[in-house]
């Protein structure tokens, strides 16, 4: 009986580790190849789109969606219905606090980011606490604080009439985050969004944590078995959602010098789109932390070379959607190709 | 005690339990006769597109598109309208482009194998631009009164949203527990294999409901539009987070297989009643959203502690 079992498991996941490594392969080369014919084709129709002011600002706006989606396909990718609705809340609540604690109490600005940062932390350490503890399936959970997180930060933005109000009066130092570069490469690029990408890069590919993370999305109950805490794994990877929404909060608040309560407003679904074309498998198992990385830029390089060229930006949301669709039918042609 | 144990019990507790709080509150006014009718008719697109959104999620499904097909039936159909067409042919129109739009998603999701969240992302995303394309970023308002008749109509003083919604959730409970297409749903969301081998039409049965959610979403943007007057671009955004929490709330497992639609209608109305309160009460409305999102961790959580209390 023990072998019978046993077997099958090594079985199983003799296959699965194959078909997900052929994927892999694919989305990578999949996702290049679209932003090498897509950049062409903007750089040859779009009017200043290949100059360095435009890639510039491709590479900032990336950042933000970026952050939220490599959240994102970590949540995913632990399984159980794993997603986050609630990483646009998280992102304003985390804006809000740093807001308020500088402009408004006058307190240190790395205090400020600190505690920020924390708040953001916590606010993912709670929706995994929810979801492993209370047995909330995480579409749930992360409803309810989505709901939950967003009042919050009205609140805390709220003046003595009752209204919310947006906070500006950040020091100029403040500005570095959003608004500065390092040999032209504007700065949380570089020295955010790249190292952090390459981080949870080595977590997922090179550590035993992320082994047992993917073990854990492709198989719970053979993971359990197998002596891998599920819970914890669960847990971190709400939590590391959480920080990564409020290093976005940092760089969006820094970026346009003011913190909004709505200003992770429909980020949600966006980030999860961008994790999904990045590859991420839904139903758990599989995070290519790299095609994610590639998808948000590719995403952002869409919708500004749209705009250039003269398409309406009501259309920014459309063309995700056919993106995300032409992928996945791309991906099916592709998966029976080579099976 | 089994009655206890039903998460529909659980929250008409909370129900009844917070209109004699409110009502308390605010010295009688909140459960005044013309109160009520306002809840009941502000719930009302929300219970008929949770009709489809429990059918879809039962099968282990969700639609996220619910929300832009609200805004792109509610925006095309006012744009008919001021055109000069008549509006009973508008809402044909209407309707026959919810049930296209829901017959796309179900296209995606069963001949693509796309998984459904994903599908309907993308196609949230698509048909959110064609309401823009469709309005060119204006308001639509000065719409005959026919046309939002659905939603401002009355038949003896009681608002006749309220009989169209009671008429479809009292077909739909019969349609879910008696006739075959009813029960094959529950049986694909039990098992999809199983339900396939004893001869269910799976492929049908998915097109079939993904297509009749978009014919009630449909509906719901006529009622939507006949309570506001006016549609605008963003019609209907945020709207498929709430219809999926009133489903969660009402006892839909999000992971298929059972739920009901009278669960739904109660999910949508404790929505409706804790709305309603806190504006009446005089709490800031900025802390709707936070008593909301408090409210469906304390439901599920009560309702995961008595069934793992069942199970011991």
């Amino acid at each position: 009986m023990i072998n019978l079992i046993k077997n099958t498991v090594i079985n199983k996941d003799n296959e699965k580790v194959s078909i997900t490594s052929i994927i892999f392969l694919n989305r990578k080369f999949l996702l290049l190849s679209l932003f090498i014919v897509i950049y062409a084709f903007f750089a040859i129709f779009a009017h200043n789109f290949n100059s360095i002011q435009n890639i510039e600002s491709i590479m900032v706006f990336s950042v933000e969606i970026g952050l939220l989606a490599l959240g994102e396909t970590l949540v995913i990718a632990s399984g159980f219905g794993g997603i986050d609705l609630s990483v646009g809340s998280m992102l304003g609540l985390s804006a809000i606090v740093i807001g308020e604690l500088i402009g408004k109490f006058g307190l240190n600005m790395w205090l400020a980011i600190i505690i920020g940062l924390i708040v953001g932390t916590g606010g993912g350490l709670f929706n995994g606490l929810m979801i492993v503890y209370a047995k909330i399936p995480p579409l749930l959970t992360t409803l309810a604080t989505m709901y939950l997180y967003s009042s919050l930060a009205l609140l805390f933005s709220m003046d003595q009439y009752g209204n919310a109000m947006p906070i500006s009066n950040f020091p100029s130092i403040y500005s570095i985050f959003g608004q500065s570069s390092v040999l032209g490469i504007p700065l949380q690029f570089i020295l955010i969004f790249v190292p952090i990408t390459i981080i949870l890069y080595l977590l997922v590919q090179k550590t035993i944590f992320g082994k047992h993370l993917l073990s854990t999305g492709t198989d719970e109950v053979v993971s359990k078995l197998s002596g891998i805490n599920v819970n914890k794994i669960r847990i971190w990877v709400y939590t590391i959602s959480g920080l990564l929404a409020a290093v976005a909060a940092l760089v969006e608040t820094s970026r346009i010098a003011s913190a909004r309560p709505d200003l992770g407003l429909n980020m949600n679904l966006e980030a999860i789109t961008i994790s999904v074309l990045g590859g991420t498998y839904i139903f758990g198992g599989s995070a290519d932390i790299m095609a994610v990385f590639i998808a948000s830029v590719l995403v952002i390089m869409l919708d500004n070379g749209l705009f250039l060229v003269g398409v309406n930006t009501i259309w920014q949301t459309g063309a995700l959607g056919f993106l995300l669709i032409g992928a996945l039918i791309l991906d099916l042609v592709i998966r029976r190709r080579s099976s | 005690m089994q009655l206890f144990k039903r998460r529909e019990s659980v929250i008409l507790f909370f129900i009844v339990a917070l209109i004699i709080l409110f009502s308390i509150v605010t010295s009688g006014r909140f459960a005044s006769y013309s109160n009520i009718t306002q809840i009941l008719v502000s719930a009302v697109p929300i219970i008929i597109s949770s009709i489809g959104m429990t059918m879809i999620i039962v099968t282990a499904g969700i639609d996220v598109s619910a929300g832009s097909i609200v805004g792109l039936v509610g925006m095309t159909v006012s744009i008919l309208s001021l055109q000069g067409i008549w509006s009973p042919y508008d809402w044909i129109i209407g309707i026959l482009l919810g049930a296209l739009l829901g017959f796309f998603n179900a296209l995606l999701i069963w001949n693509l194998k796309i998984a459904p969240i994903i599908a309907t992302l993308a196609t949230m995303g698509i048909y959110r631009s064609l309401v823009f394309t469709v309005s060119g970023g204006r308001w639509a308002i000065g719409m005959p009164s026919l046309l939002l008749w659905i939603g401002s109509g009355t038949i003896f003083n009681i608002p006749f949203s309220i009989f169209l919604m009671l008429a479809f959730v009292i077909y739909f409970t019969y349609f879910m527990s008696r006739r075959v297409i009813g029960r094959n749903i529950y049986a694909i969301g039990n098992n999809i294999e199983a339900a396939r081998i004893s001869g269910v039409p799976v492929g049908k049965t998915i097109f079939f409901i993904y297509t009749l959610a978009g014919v009630l979403y449909a509906i719901s943007a006529f009622a939507i539009l006949g309570r506001t007057g006016l549609a605008q671009s963003t019609m209907g955004t945020g709207f498929e987070l709430e219809v999926i929490a009133a489903v969660v709330i009402g006892g839909t497992n999000i992971l298929g297989g059972e739920g009901t639609i009278v669960g739904s209608l109660i999910g949508a109305l404790l929505v409706a009643v804790i709305k309603d309160g806190i504006v009446l009460s005089n709490i800031p409305p900025l802390l709707t959203d936070f008593v909301l999102g408090a409210l469906i961790l304390i439901v599920i959580s009560i309702d995961v502690i008595l069934k793992r209390r069942e199970i011991a």
